[in-house]
């Protein structure tokens, strides 16, 4: 019994010094609402994986506080020639967190694995004819015609270890059934993957052997997943976590007023819009029309006058979101000033332009929405819904989690369809690019054009804005573009997201408009 | 049924409520108040669209300028004012609450009925015949029991899903609903009536059926069944609290109806995203509904098993 009670009066002296030490080792929890679905960075091209991966895997050049690049794995770069290409000079001792070292061969590699028929990130190497080492440290990038935003372009192009690669059978991305590389990472950055439990949690330590300086203080960091809005931001409030991405937009101005929590503030890239299928023949979930009404530009025009977006800004979005009349936002490179508004809530004209398209009547359709990658999506989608039956366009709403929703997608199994595209460049070309060219999987273009949306004068301006070096001749032509993906009405756009990150007040953090958590730039106080 | 004298039966039942039941109903409070409340409800269902202010599941006569309006308040924007207030589509959350609860009740309803026949016919066919009929009927039955319910439910909701063509899906969601609740409630049903067919089988009034040349069929259905019935009369209630509080937790979850055809557990996921930011009454009122419905029919049921059961009288 005497033993009993000294046992317990040990682990009750024990308990507050754990806590003491648990305290004093910068460990950081953070919850987001999509786990990555991959750890290999050539293998899904999104933001939940890009944005992860970035705190393990480095490029030639990442992007700093303000969204400029500036030298990673490269120190330097130059054009070659009169815009031949662009050659790369490598930083020399870094080390993959495996121990290898990095060398002009990782690159190539990485160029190859990246731009292969199997990688999601393909079409950033679109103007890329030949990758060439010219020594160890020196790699050169040769290009179709002159590039000048291709260092910009590879930002979020990770370089990869081909040795380990190569031993672990994962030469090339596998999207599907998953590879080696899936599960595990081994990249130059400056945190390392010390243990990954898809869906549950991913725990990251700082890589001692990383070239960079370190402005963090955190040695233990832990990612979670959490789905349910409300449940991560009850996380937040208990300190189970010490950061949620995002905060749902309704529970800002409550958590302003907490002094345990700060609420970070921006206005995001990602412009959130609406697709349609250009090239089907006929809708697929429709139970009254066997044509396809959205091939028909004055069809779109009519959704478009259809959806009050004033009113999902005011009442869903709480004022925190920004209306938009081009897939881009104001504040990207190459926005077009010169475009005139869109079109303007008026569902009168929407019937008008429905009945002049030959639906006097309307028609029913399937409306495709994810319900857990943009902020309250699926409320957004149940609005447009209902604002679009009080048109005459009656559609059954299905809403799925983001895991479902890429394939449904890719697969064709939508009338319309609920997108959001953050371009990575930060540059209006981005979004013609991925969204509005003629999808070509030879030329890598067009690879989130899942409607087939095409245009000749489109297709033909873009080479011309890759490679235009003049400013103004080239904001002229991708005026000319959004002109015309505004009046064919490609895409409906809708409103530009916004960023809102929760942290625990002892926490400090930047926050850049990509809304890519980079763990380097964390202090715990 | 056409054999029996139907004035004969008639006069029983009378008879039966006259004597006892009914007695005993007026004497329990609780009963009484519990009873009264289920009849609203039922009621308030039935008769929904004449009761509703507005339509809910027409998604043309939303206005989403009405949304987050708090209870008895002016919207800022419309000026309209809701008794119980909108969500955040801008509907009128008494409406929700009246045809939610009328999905409610309907699937509850339907799926203690799929799940009473189903337990009763393999109860009856276990106990009568014996026997591998029994043997396998039991034995999945005992299997079954081996998962908590709302994994069985959910497991047939998903197959459902898979198979029934997207176009139908909406449509189809209400009849998958009472098919998973109901399949993973039949057990207690067929447990409880082979028990009881067990003990009746063996007595004189059916060996005396049995050697007057009467089927099988026959003695089970009419002679077996009535004296069986009572106990199924009161898992039947308690379990329709369940299977209403298990709609509530598939919707919740997010695998039952779909929101734009909100039951009262697809309204409290709905309102349980605005619970922090004060926005109370999209979950409260919802919440409190269901609450008064499950509790209300459970009490009815626990009564009418102490009624029906002569030796805690």
């Amino acid at each position: 019994m005497l033993r009993l009670l000294r046992s317990a009066a040990c682990a009750a002296a024990l308990a507050p010094a754990i806590l003491a030490s648990t305290a004093q080792a910068e460990e950081f929890s953070w919850a987001v609402t999509t786990d990555p679905q991959t750890l290999d960075p050539h293998a899904v091209n999104t933001a939940a994986v890009l944005g992860f991966l970035n705190n393990t895997y480095e490029g030639l050049v990442r992007r700093n506080k303000d969204m400029r690049i500036e030298p990673a794995l490269a120190t330097s770069w130059e054009p070659i020639g009169a815009g031949e290409g662009w050659r790369f000079h490598l930083r020399e001792g870094v080390t993959f967190q495996d121990g290898s070292a990095f060398t002009a061969e990782d690159v190539l590699f990485s160029y190859q694995r990246a731009a292969s028929p199997e990688a999601d990130t393909a079409s950033w190497f679109s103007p890329v004819s030949d990758v060439k080492i010219v020594d160890e440290f020196t790699v050169d990038f040769l290009t179709t015609s002159p590039n000048p935003i291709f260092p910009d372009s590879i930002a979020n192009w990770m370089i990869m270890d081909s040795g380990w690669a190569e031993a672990n059978a994962a030469e090339r991305p596998d999207k599907e059934s998953g590879n080696y590389a899936t599960l595990n990472a081994n990249g130059t950055g400056a945190f390392q993957v010390t243990s990954r439990e898809p869906g549950l949690r991913t725990v990251l330590e700082p890589f001692e052997g990383w070239w960079g300086e370190v402005e963090h203080n955190i040695t233990r960091a832990e990612m979670t997943p959490i789905q349910n809005p409300a449940t991560a931001l009850a996380a937040l409030l208990s300190g189970d976590v010490d950061m949620i991405n995002p905060v749902p937009i309704q529970d800002v101005a409550r958590l302003q007023d907490n002094p345990d929590v700060t609420v970070t503030q921006g206005i995001e890239a990602r412009v959130i819009m609406l697709g349609f299928p250009h090239q089907a023949e006929a809708l697929k979930f429709s139970t009254d029309t066997d044509e396809n009404p959205f091939a028909d530009a004055r069809v779109r025009q009519a959704v478009a006058h259809a959806i009050n977006v004033p009113a999902i800004l005011k009442t869903i979005m709480r004022d925190n979101a920004e209306p938009v009349n081009q897939l881009v936002s104001a504040a990207m490179r190459g926005y077009s000033n010169a475009l005139g508004d869109g079109p303007a809530y008026d569902p009168d004209a929407a019937r008008a332009l429905l009945a002049e398209a030959g639906y006097p009547d309307g028609f029913s359709f399937g409306f495709k929405c994810p319900n857990n990658r943009y902020l309250n999506d699926e409320a957004v989608c149940q609005a447009i819904t209902a604002m679009l039956a009080q048109a005459g366009m009656t559609a059954s709403l299905d809403a799925m989690p983001v895991q479902n929703y890429w394939p449904e997608l890719r697969a064709g199994n939508y009338d319309m369809f609920l997108l959001g595209w953050s371009p990575g460049t930060f540059d209006a070309e981005h979004p013609i690019r991925f969204l509005a060219a003629t999808p070509n999987e030879a030329q890598k273009l067009g690879s989130w054009n899942f409607g087939g949306f095409s245009n000749a004068r489109v297709d033909e301006l873009l080479p011309q804005i890759q490679s235009e070096i003049d400013e103004d001749a080239r904001q002229a032509m991708l005026d000319e573009v959004a002109q015309i993906l505004q009046d064919e009405m490609a895409y409906v756009p809708l409103y530009v997201q916004p960023l809102i990150w929760g942290t625990r007040s002892n926490v400090t953090l930047t926050q850049r408009p990509d809304n890519f958590f980079i763990l380097r730039w964390v202090s715990v106080n | 049924m056409s054999e029996t004298p139907i004035p004969a039966q008639k006069s029983r039942l009378r008879a039966a409520l006259e004597s006892d039941l009914f007695y005993t109903f007026t004497r329990s409070p609780v009963a009484v108040v519990a009873a009264f409340v289920v009849l609203l409800m039922l009621l308030a269902s039935v008769f929904a669209p004449l009761i509703a202010p507005t339509n809910p599941f027409d998604p043309a006569s939303l206005n989403l300028m009405n949304g987050f309006t708090a209870p008895m308040a002016a919207n800022d924007f419309t000026g309209d004012v809701f008794l119980l207030g909108t969500d955040d589509q801008g509907r009128d959350v008494f409406s929700t609450i009246l045809y939610g609860m009328r999905i409610s009740l309907f699937v509850g309803v339907s799926a203690v009925l799929f799940a009473m026949v189903l337990g009763i016919t393999l109860g009856l066919l276990s106990g009568y015949l014996g026997g591998w009929v029994e043997t396998i009927i039991m034995r999945t039955a005992d299997v079954q029991l081996t998962f908590p319910s709302i994994l069985v439910a959910m497991l047939i909701f998903g197959i459902a899903k898979g198979i029934t063509p997207v176009e139908y899906r909406d449509q189809m969601a209400i009849w998958v609903l009472i098919l998973a609740i109901g399949l993973s409630d039949w057990v207690q049903f067929a447990r409880v009536v082979r028990g009881a067919t067990l003990v009746e089988k063996n007595k004189e009034y059916v060996e005396a059926a049995r050697l007057i040349g009467r089927g099988s069929g026959a003695i089970m259905l009419r002679h077996i069944l009535p004296n069986v019935l009572s106990p199924v009369l009161v898992i039947a209630t308690i379990s329709l609290a369940l299977a209403i509080i298990a709609e509530a937790t598939l919707s919740f979850l997010g695998v039952g109806a779909p929101p734009t055809q909100p039951s009262l557990g697809t309204l409290i996921r709905i309102g349980q995203g605005f619970l922090f930011s004060g926005e109370w009454w999209i979950l409260l009122f919802p919440a409190t509904t269901l609450l008064a419905l499950a509790l209300s029919v459970n009490l009815l049921g626990d009564w009418l098993r102490d009624a029906l059961n002569p030796r805690l009288r």
